[in-house]
């Protein structure tokens, strides 16, 4: 590793001697935003490109900024070349053809083989500049765990404490630690410009550093009654994080939020994360925590009795009551035995009609949560099907 | 005047007595056997194209399919994202393996280049109608392979989704692949020989048209790369049926290993479908600007870079995927080499169009388009050869968007752009013009509306292979599927144009565009042998020897004021 980044850095000495075109956008971005304290804001998308928000959006922003105006220059080059000849030399039948053409003309052509070898090796430069910034996360980091699996994300922080979307400090390097539970996958976020594969049985890094808090300090803004994902409050204050690597059937579901929270609101958020289960009280659980640990269900499963990837869960206390074994024979105690076993050992049981395809939960969901997953399908009837609302909220009050 | 004899081996014949009138080799013998037994390169390069065509047609279902998908987000045709899913990875396995790969080499090249060397057919007729019987079987394959539970792990193939899947048409399709790149090895490898063997004499290495040269490169490519892939596939069969861990993780393989076999071949795949369609193009813009091509050495040349650097940039494919630093950044470096030659290209050809005399004709349509379109294909590739803005580009629509500009807007315009200008040679009628530019033009707005809207899409941040979208979105994806039925339009009128050519169009002559090279010699449709007369090679690119004809409405070749035909017309050709 070490060896790695020697020669990396001795390139970069060497590149920028080269840079003669990289000497102003690549490392701008990524310094102005740090000399400057507290920068206005992100970036407002343009034409080509989406909310810039990370330290590093400058710098490739402006790495594709110089490609584009090559490309504009090229792209009018050959079109007014072109219209330009074919209406010129345009024959007519019955004319002679022309002979006073040249065939080869060798300066010109070593000329513009040269010029495109020039500028290629520019783009690289600038290219390769600006990479550096994103390939290389600054020591001081903060590290969040992430578990990507078919279909959900899984974020975990130092202090134990887990969430299914991103919460991250603002103005400080966050480094996160992917790793994928099936198959690959690949973690996006268009407004900071990064992304990252994650290949199962590896590790890998991506980092980045937002400045800018935005979000709901210390309170999770999305309703976790609702039964569908409509997302935060204010869309423009979160970010949008996507699966970019083809992962089956649930690969457009994978999208979550990224909430950038200022430091002091950030420590709030992640103590009462890994506390919020265990401030419920036992009899409270399935109204509270059951919708809530749910939203990481119903990428897969349904309220309403509609067909999803697996089964829904409108009536599945009576059907697993009803039938004591599935559909190959295999045997189960009591009906909570069938849930809490798919959850934690999703192959055993197979309902026929569905592929084994379900991420085992085992290690991310503990015992109280399982909990609360089968009290809320015991009284799935006291919510409504198509919003998720708890129905006797006001009586249990 | 001295004739120079057949190039093929066997006795010259010469059967101008023996041959009726309006024999070719469409009539030279009947029957359907005549046809599925044939060994002539003619026959088999037409069976290859209305095979070709099918798929095509196939494939260009399922991306509509794809398309009116996307029109909202969430489900619009399908409320199963599986089926999607399947959509587009069958719309990617037919287009890349069953059209664009076999279309211009083994439809038009099978065709052209023995009529274009002034032989009478390959070097191994037998072979070449094995490698067609390779594509049929694998074609079968590819489409059992629905009937036995579908493939929805992206034409890519990557591990371990496509180890784990419980989809059952995984193992078919794989198998399908496998046979089809034998198909591509011995059409590449019958190329090889050919051009190696059968050129006749006169016809030196810079003599041979452009298209051959293209040709023979591509087929470098084919008999080299394509065996890569046959392992990795056999290899990815042997781990679904026996689980035999190679890139599985969870039995010890490794998934990037994978991407680095499929992309080995992969990428130099590219070239095999770009470099044929430059070789096309190179032909088309000569023979309609009426002059010869400009720095024909340079071109031959970068030819052969392009098919040098393809097999040395394959890693820019994982700059995301967990490939060093050092790694991404030399794959990065190199991959920027490949401009080079592309760029030297598109600049010959415009300045083969400076001082010519340029006709307008539906070829000529299409060689413009595809000048334009491959300009875009091309300089994208730029923005994904960076390493810092690929980051951001990679997955996304962006990319969608980069290589439909080279593999359809390029390669597929090319192939579409060939057949418009060796139609009246293959089938003996012409097509309507008019009709004909009227297709290219809509094929070529619907195209533009279609595909630079993605790469609007991709760079603000829309991942592809995506069922369902941010809403945000919509907007680009109701143009750019407005832009796909566009193109569906164009190319119905295309089937339209050429088809009623069979019905009212008028009798080729054998040189409508005024070519120079040997294959409009030959009447048109060409004789069973190819070539009455022993050809004779002349400057393949020299066209103030050739003159209209208003009576055949075509053009003829004077080639006794070629020097280099008839040594004794040099004061002839000089006074022209």
């Amino acid at each position: 590793m070490s060896m790695t980044s020697q020669i990396i850095s001795h390139a970069a000495s060497k590149a920028s001697a080269l840079a003669v075109l990289a000497q102003s956008g690549a490392q701008s971005g990524a310094q102005s935003a740090a000399q400057s304290g507290a920068a206005p804001g992100p970036t407002a998308p343009t034409f080509w490109m989406p909310t810039g928000a990370s330290t590093i959006s400058g710098g490739v922003d402006h790495t594709l900024d110089v490609i584009n105006w090559i490309c504009y220059f090229f792209v009018a080059l050959v079109v007014g070349l072109t219209v330009y000849f074919v209406v010129k030399y345009r024959h007519r039948k019955g004319e002679r053809f022309r002979t006073d053409f040249p065939h080869h003309n060798t300066p010109l052509e070593v000329t513009w083989s040269i010029i495109p070898t020039i500028i290629v090796i520019g783009i690289f430069v600038v290219g390769f500049r600006s990479y550096l910034d994103i390939y290389t996360a600054p020591k001081n980091a903060f590290d969040i765990k992430v578990t990507a699996q078919k279909w959900a994300w899984n974020f975990q922080y130092p202090n134990g404490a887990t969430s299914d979307d991103l919460y991250v400090p603002a103005g400080r390097p966050v480094r996160l630690i992917l790793r994928s539970s099936d198959v690959l996958h690949s973690l996006y976020i268009p407004d900071f410009r990064v992304k990252r594969d994650i290949v199962p049985g590896r590790y890998s890094y991506a980092w980045f550093q937002c400045d800018y808090p935005s979000g709901q300090p210390g309170k999770n803004p999305r309703d976790p009654n609702a039964k569908k994902v409509e997302g935060p409050e204010d869309p423009a204050q979160v970010y949008n994080l996507h699966c970019t690597e083809y992962c089956g059937s649930g690969h457009s579901k994978m999208n979550r939020y990224v909430y950038v929270l200022d430091e002091a609101s950030f420590s709030q958020w992640m103590i009462d994360q890994s506390q919020w289960l265990d401030k419920i009280p036992e009899e409270e659980l399935f109204f509270k925590a059951g919708p809530k640990l749910f939203a990481r269900c119903q990428q897969c499963h349904s309220l309403d009795g509609s067909q999803g990837i697996g089964p829904s869960w409108q009536g599945i206390v009576e059907r697993v009551k009803a039938y004591p074994n599935v559909g190959d024979g295999k045997k189960y105690g009591t009906w909570e035995d069938y849930v809490r076993t798919s959850i934690l050992v999703p192959g055993d049981y197979v309902v026929p009609g569905y592929g084994n395809v379900m991420p085992s939960f085992k290690g991310q969901l503990n015992d109280k949560s399982v909990d609360a997953l089968i009290g809320y399908m015991e009284h799935l009837s006291d919510f409504d099907p198509k919003t998720g609302k708890y129905l006797k909220a006001d009586a249990a009050k | 005047m001295t004739t120079i004899p057949l190039p093929s081996s066997g006795p010259v014949r010469d059967t101008i007595e023996a041959r009726p009138e309006g024999d070719n080799y469409l009539t030279h013998t009947r029957g359907l056997f005549s046809w599925i037994f044939t060994l002539d390169h003619k026959r088999i390069g037409v069976m290859y194209m209305w095979s070709v065509l099918g798929a095509f047609l196939l494939g260009g279902i399922f991306a509509l399919l794809v398309r009116t998908e996307l029109l909202t987000p969430g489900p619009t045709i399908t409320e199963d994202a599986n089926t999607y899913n399947q959509w587009f990875t069958l719309h990617g396995a037919i287009m890349v393996f069953l059209v664009i790969i076999p279309s211009i080499p083994a439809a038009l090249g099978n065709f052209i280049l023995p009529v274009m060397l002034g032989a009478k057919d390959v070097a191994f007729p037998r072979l070449n109608l094995f490698s067609y019987y390779l594509w049929v079987a694998g074609a079968i394959l590819c489409v059992a392979s629905l009937a036995m539970g579908g493939f929805d792990t992206g034409w890519t193939f990557y591990t371990p989704y496509s180890t784990t899947t419980t989809a059952g048409g995984v193992i078919p399709v794989l198998t399908a692949a496998f046979v089809l790149g034998f198909s591509s090895i011995f059409t590449g490898l019958n190329f090889v020989v050919t051009v190696h063997k059968l050129r006749p004499p006169g016809m030196t290495w810079f003599r041979m048209p452009l298209f051959l040269w293209a040709l023979y490169a591509t087929a470098i490519i084919q008999v080299l790369a394509t065996p890569v892939l046959g392992i990795t596939l056999l290899l990815l069969i042997v781990e679904r049926t026996v689980n035999i861990g190679i890139f599985n993780p969870a039995m010890g393989g490794d998934p990037v290993l994978y991407q680095h076999f499929f992309w080995f071949y992969s990428h130099p795949a590219v070239y095999i479908m770009i470099l044929p369609a430059m070789g096309i193009i190179s032909e088309i813009i000569a023979v309609n600007s009426h002059r010869s091509i400009f720095g024909y050495r340079f071109i031959a040349f970068s030819s052969i870079a392009i098919a040098m650097f393809s097999f040395i940039v394959w890693g820019h494919h994982m700059f995301t995927s967990g490939q060093s630093a050092l790694l991404n950044t030399l794959f990065s470096a190199i991959s920027f080499s490949v401009a080079i030659p592309s760029a030297v290209k598109v600049f010959n050809w415009i300045a083969t169009l400076y001082k010519g005399s340029v006709s307008l004709t539906t070829p000529m349509w299409y060689a413009l388009a595809f000048l334009f379109l491959f300009t875009i294909g091309g300089l994208t590739g730029l923005h994904l050869a960076t390493l810092s803005t690929d980051v951001h580009l990679h997955d996304t629509y962006f990319v969608v968007a980069h290589f439909h500009y080279v593999m359809m807007g390029s390669a597929l315009i090319a192939m579409i752009g060939g057949l418009h200008h060796w139609w009246p040679k293959i089938f003996g009628r012409m097509y309507d013009e008019r009709l004909g530019t009227i297709a290219c033009w809509i094929i070529f707005i619907g195209f533009n509306v279609t595909f630079f809207t993605q790469f609007i899409l991709g760079s603000k941040g829309m991942p592809r292979r995506y069922y369902d979208y941010q809403p945000e979105f919509q907007i680009y994806h109701v143009i750019s599927t407005i832009g796909s039925y566009t193109m569906a339009f164009g190319f119905v009128l295309t089937a339209v144009s050429l088809f009623g050519s069979f019905f009212t169009g008028r009798k080729a002559p054998a040189n409508p565009w005024g070519g120079r090279s040997l294959e409009w010699q030959c009447t048109s449709p060409p004789p069973f042998d190819n070539f009455a007369k022993a050809p004779r090679v002349g400057d393949c690119y020299d066209f103030s020897v050739v003159h209209w004809d208003e009576k055949t409405g075509g053009y003829w070749v004077d080639e006794s004021a070629d020097p280099e035909v008839n040594p004794g017309a040099g004061g002839a050709k000089a006074a022209l």
